[in-house]
């Protein structure tokens, strides 16, 4: 990074900042506090709650993502603008009318105080947790990239958050979520035009695109029938869709978004806005990652992205490395010289034969995973890099200033996720276990207090879990793995609420712990892809909540 | 405020504006199924 790069950074953290407390200033209620005095607009909700969705690991996952597997990621996108009709229809209208502050104090009305403190209480949990993990993986990447320290990194980003969200609430969290977005989306364009801009003067894009085709780096739709693939057109179009249900209809982090706007109306079309927009977004997210794996057939591929991976595996074979690097970067030179025969001919004859820059393409790929073998056989370690893929094009190969700038939109799209997360975590905390249990009627002024104090308590708790990640190793993989488990049962009790109104509080309860118990049986025993435990865990709840209903009515 | 209370802009009715979202969500798909498979 260079001084100007270094000055775009720190004035969008400084700019961020200032404008999020400026922009909550006047809240006197935790009813401003949380739901930003339900006075909201729904183009300001509408990006906000796609700000607070698009993570900074999703940015430079997914176009990492598309450089090493393709665009297939994008059919989990294909059923949002669906789960954006049916919540419409369904969920949003009662959130919206019985005037709640989280999703699960609804359950309570409908059902009983032990559903809505169950179900609250494993959002905390596992929110809670992955906030900590959403905080450590990009700082991870950018520390690695930037040769920062990691703490450095966690406390930029989660310190400068928790001080908006701190002062301002649900109404910073929204103002800062638009022009983060704004942000984003100037960020994807540039990074997207700027891939196609460094191509070289003589492959234009369809030749671009004709050779990430031919790799199926294009390929989007795959109609396998398996249940273990990933991403095939049928888990994305199914279990995308229970996984967006549960996720813009169950989540409090989402649903929080969504209740802060004026009216029905207002919540509604924020959601309807997303449907629009979500899709094409992440095409060209997808899209951009694509061009970047073309991009670097002309220009030097490091041996391995993660450059401190890099550094150790050198440390550690010595000699042993340099066949398997004269190998790869003969590969690369071979793989570049067929692109370049195969755009020629393309230009020359209209079409061109894809064997040689193929055969040339397996040869790269053959001798990089001999290369991540021996670092791991080195290490004792498994190693993955696709992470590192997109910062590392940022910072070597986009000019001064624009590296900085895309810096930022990752803190952006970082802090847009933060700041959802810690003002959920806050109001589920307060609404549904302090206001509940403790004291329910504390006054405006404690209120505010005590939800500020909470928003601080899950801002450092996401640090400090940030902060221990990396010694805590598989415990990461633990969490998202729980996250996994419950989200489809949560859509399945919301579900139970709505659609069957015979269901009674002992069926939801104790559906809810049957679908739990069913997804972890799924997970274990089976190697079904885990897009598919959403539909497992919301049918899961659907039967034994109805079966209880009616074998054990209540008295 | 009840969702009568205000117009939905552009399309006036909500059963417009969800059919908008639903052909807007098929066509997209469509669009990119064919990008995928265009002789590039």
């Amino acid at each position: 990074m260079t001084g100007l790069d270094w000055a775009v950074l720190l004035v969008y953290l400084v700019a961020i900042v200032a404008f999020g407390v400026w922009a909550g200033r006047g809240n006197k209620r935790i009813d401003d506090f949380f739901l930003a005095g339900r006075e909201m607009r729904w183009w300001a909700v509408g990006l906000s709650v796609m700000a607070t969705q698009i993570s900074a690991i999703t940015f430079i996952g997914t176009t990492g993502q598309a450089y090493v597997d393709g665009m297939r990621f994008l059919v989990v996108y294909f059923p949002l603008p669906f789960a954006m009709v049916i919540l419409c229809l369904t969920l949003v209208p009662f959130f919206y009318r019985a005037r709640v502050y989280t999703a699960y104090e609804y359950l309570e009305r409908r059902f009983d105080a032990r559903t809505r403190t169950l179900t609250s209480l494993l959002f905390l949990c596992s929110r809670g947790l992955s906030v900590g993990v959403t905080l450590y993986a990009p700082s991870l990447v950018l520390s690695v990239i930037l040769g920062w320290g990691e703490a450095t990194t966690i406390l930029a980003m989660g310190g400068s958050t928790i001080l908006y969200v701190l002062y301002g609430g649900n109404k910073s969290v929204i103002w800062t979520d638009v022009v983060q977005m704004l942000i984003i989306w100037f960020g994807i364009f540039l990074c997207f035009g700027m891939a196609i801009a460094q191509l070289p003067a003589d492959v234009r894009l369809p030749d671009a695109l004709a050779l990430a085709q031919t790799t199926g780096r294009l390929r989007v739709i795959d109609p396998s029938p398996s249940l273990t693939r990933p991403y095939t057109l049928w888990s994305g179009l199914i279990g995308g869709l229970f996984l967006m249900l549960s996720y813009f209809g169950a989540d409090q982090s989402q649903v929080q978004r969504y209740l802060s706007g004026s009216s029905l109306t207002q919540s509604r079309l924020s959601l309807l806005f997303n449907a629009f927009l979500k899709v094409p977004m992440q095409f060209l997210i997808l899209l951009t990652g694509a061009l970047v794996f073309v991009f670097y057939h002309f220009h030097a591929v490091p041996l391995l992205w993660n450059p401190v991976a890099l550094a150790r595996l050198e440390r550690a074979a010595g000699a042993e490395l340099q066949p398997l690097r004269a190998r790869f970067e003969r590969a690369q030179v071979e793989r570049q010289q067929a692109a370049e025969a195969f755009a020629r001919e393309r230009h020359q004859k209209g079409g061109g034969d894809p064997s040689p820059y193929l055969a040339a393409g397996a040869e790269l790929d053959a001798a990089r995973r001999d290369v991540v073998r021996l670092y791991e056989a080195k290490t004792g370690e498994s190693y993955t890099d696709t992470n590192y893929i997109f910062p590392t094009y940022i910072l070597t190969h986009l000019p001064r200033g624009l590296a900085g700038l895309v810096i930022a939109v990752i803190f952006a799209a970082a802090m847009s996720t933060l700041s959802g997360e810690f003002n959920s975590l806050a109001t589920a905390s307060m609404i549904d276990f302090y206001k509940r249990f403790v004291r329910t009627a504390g006054g405006d002024a404690h209120e505010l207090l005590v939800s500020r104090v909470l928003t601080a308590f899950w801002g450092l708790f996401a640090c400090l879990i940030a902060l221990q990640a990396g010694r805590l190793g598989s415990a990461i993989e633990v969490v998202n793995r729980f996250g996994s488990y419950f989200y489809g049962s949560i859509l399945g009790v919301f579900a139970l609420a709505v659609l069957t109104p015979q269901a009674s509080a002992r069926g939801a309860f104790w559906g809810l712990l049957i679908g739990m118990a069913s997804v972890y049986l799924v997970a274990t025993f089976t190697a079904v892809h885990f897009l598919w435990y959403n539909v497992v865990g919301t049918m899961a709840v659907l039967a034994s909540g109805l079966a209880i209903t009616t074998l054990a009515p209540e008295r | 405020m009840d969702e009568h209370d205000e117009e939905v802009p552009i399309f006036r009715t909500w059963p417009r504006i969800y059919a908008a979202v639903i052909v807007c969500a098929v066509v997209v798909m469509a669009l990119i199924g064919v990008f995928s498979k265009w002789p590039w």
